[in-house]
């Protein structure tokens, strides 16, 4: 059998369909908050078409929307912290 | 190529149709798209392309013939292309999301059509992880092909709360309420309305069908008052239309309060390319509108480019039939929201930076009256990342439901207007290749 696709996520292997955006793959996981936000606002999946700004994460090294992302194998994704939080 | 060069923005209904017009007539057309694929909101189908969801078949019949039009065109296609502004030189800004650039465009016209932005009004827990705007939840299950899972409460109101929630039954989770804010119920006034348009009728029939069958037809008057995380879900308290409060533990709350234009920074540039807006961009009237739209917006270009276009009188009479029907179905809906006397002052209003209603209340009330300068530069309401567009529109009707008198700063003064229209990351602009050789 071969190895389920998957890319990290703040160290965690988050499987994912190779047809689906980051936030998508999170949600199946059961990873809701996507990040530590600013003033009690933690990142979340909110508007699901890049809007809303909410679900940005670290996409190797670069802030991405999660809603907007593909899910790749090998990506390091991890949790956004704002400098002002 | 070496006629006029236009480029299209949005590949929902309007974008597409507006391009295939514009093709049709010789223009050089560029059509990009945010996603990874074409369609908007209302075509969206799973990435997994051996998936489907069951949509309308009006809906699969009016996609199916613009997808083939486009497929007979000489129109580009750009897909994970996003707008980011038009620059001082006129020169529009394109995020290439495939390689991380920016890339820049000096077409001779532009038309936007970026669709639609949902209205969510504040209610306290509403920035919790968890809760979700109706149309991201329909993004998600229209992409994934599956009902997103757990406890579901849809709230709000509007159409898009009974599609959702059919949609979700059809796919094996109904929500566990639909509540409907407004307490009108379908009219035959409203159904006589809708009698030129029976697509509509025949909608709605549909989604009411599945969800009799599902037990969970929409609760009409009721709303939430609170959400609040509890045990790693979501306590919703729910106030019915006889007034009795109600607690629901649900896993998702999906949040909805009408549509507005996606219009920030839409505005023309006076060094830029001749620009006109088309579909829910423009004016929130719907798909079948959309495509109406598409056309006149590409008569606009070819006008200004002083070329002929095909006559415009379908397209014409399609939009005064589908704003009819529009605002038929928007009487029988209350956009309002939750009454900001009633929210309390630690009320997330700013989704961004956790600004509170308290917060906005203490400006209101230090001096009179406030400009559009001091709520966003001052109060920060409409400078977080999503650039006020979830929360400018509320800011505004508050300051003027405090400040009858005088001209209270409108939303599109609070937002201003300049590039990048959305966040861009600088590595992007840090390998900007020239816009021409001579700069």
């Amino acid at each position: 059998m071969s190895e389920v696709p998957s890319f990290l996520f703040d160290g965690k292997a988050i499987p994912h369909t190779g047809n689906e955006t980051i936030a998508a793959a999170l949600d199946r996981a059961g990873i809701h908050t996507l990040g530590t936000g600013q003033a009690g606002c933690a990142g979340r999946y909110f508007c699901g078409i890049g809007a809303c700004q909410a679900c940005l994460v670290i996409v190797d090294g670069t802030r991405m929307e999660a809603c907007l992302t593909p899910a790749r194998s090998g990506l390091t994704v991890k949790r956004f912290v704002p400098v002002s939080s | 190529m070496s006629g006029p060069q236009a480029l299209v923005i949005g590949g929902g209904p309007a974008g597409v149709s507006a391009a295939v017009a514009l093709a049709r007539a010789g223009i050089d057309v560029t059509l990009c798209e945010q996603g990874p694929r074409l369609g908007g909101a209302i075509h969206r189908q799973p990435d997994d392309q051996t998936q489907s969801v069951r949509v309308p078949r009006a809906h699969k019949q009016r996609w199916q013939a613009l997808s083939d039009e486009l497929a007979a065109s000489t129109v580009k296609v750009l897909c994970r292309h996003m707008f980011a502004g038009i620059e001082a030189t006129g020169a529009v800004l394109l995020e290439d999301r495939n390689t991380g650039r920016l890339v820049t465009r000096r077409p001779a016209a532009l038309v936007l059509a970026m669709g639609a932005i949902e209205r969510v009004a504040p209610v306290p827990g509403w920035h919790l992880p968890g809760v979700v705007s109706a149309g991201g939840l329909q993004v998600m299950m229209k992409s994934t092909g599956r009902a997103p899972s757990g406890a579901v409460l849809i709230a709000g109101s509007g159409p898009l709360l009974v599609a959702l929630a059919a949609q979700m039954a059809s796919l094996g989770n109904a929500p566990v309420a639909v509540l409907e804010r407004s307490p009108r119920l379908m009219s035959l006034r409203v159904i006589a309305s809708l009698l030129r348009t029976p697509a509509y009728l025949r909608e709605a029939a549909g989604y009411v069908g599945t969800l009799v069958r599902a037990g969970c037809l929409p609760q009409r008057g009721a709303f939430v008052t609170a959400i609040v995380p509890k045990d790693g879900r979501l306590s919703v308290s729910v106030r019915d239309r006889g007034g009795r409060e109600r607690q629901l533990l649900v896993d998702r709350v999906a949040l909805h309060d009408g549509l507005l234009p996606n219009s920030n920074g839409t505005a023309a540039h006076p060094n830029g390319p001749f620009l006109v807006r088309a579909g829910d961009c423009r004016e929130v009237l719907g798909g079948a509108a959309a495509l109406a739209d598409g056309r006149l917006a590409a008569q606009a270009v070819l006008a200004h480019l002083g070329k002929r276009g095909s006559d415009s009188t379908g397209a014409e009479l399609a939009m005064a039939r589908e704003r009819q029907a529009q605002a038929a179905l928007n009487t029988l809906f209350d956009y309002s929201g939750r009454d900001p006397t009633e929210l309390p002052d630690d009320t997330i209003i700013c989704r961004c930076e956790g600004r509170t209603l308290g917060q906005l209340r203490a400006m209101l009330d230090s001096r009179d009256p406030v400009s559009a300068r001091e709520i966003k530069l001052n109060g920060r309401f409409g400078m977080g990342a999503c650039q006020g567009r979830f929360c400018a529109e509320w800011v505004a009707a508050f300051v003027a439901s405090q400040h009858a008198d005088g001209s209270p700063p409108q939303s599109s003064e609070i937002v201003g207007s300049r590039w990048p229209v959305k966040p861009v990351p600088i590595s992007a602009f840090v390998t900007l290749p020239p816009s021409h050789p001579s700069e």
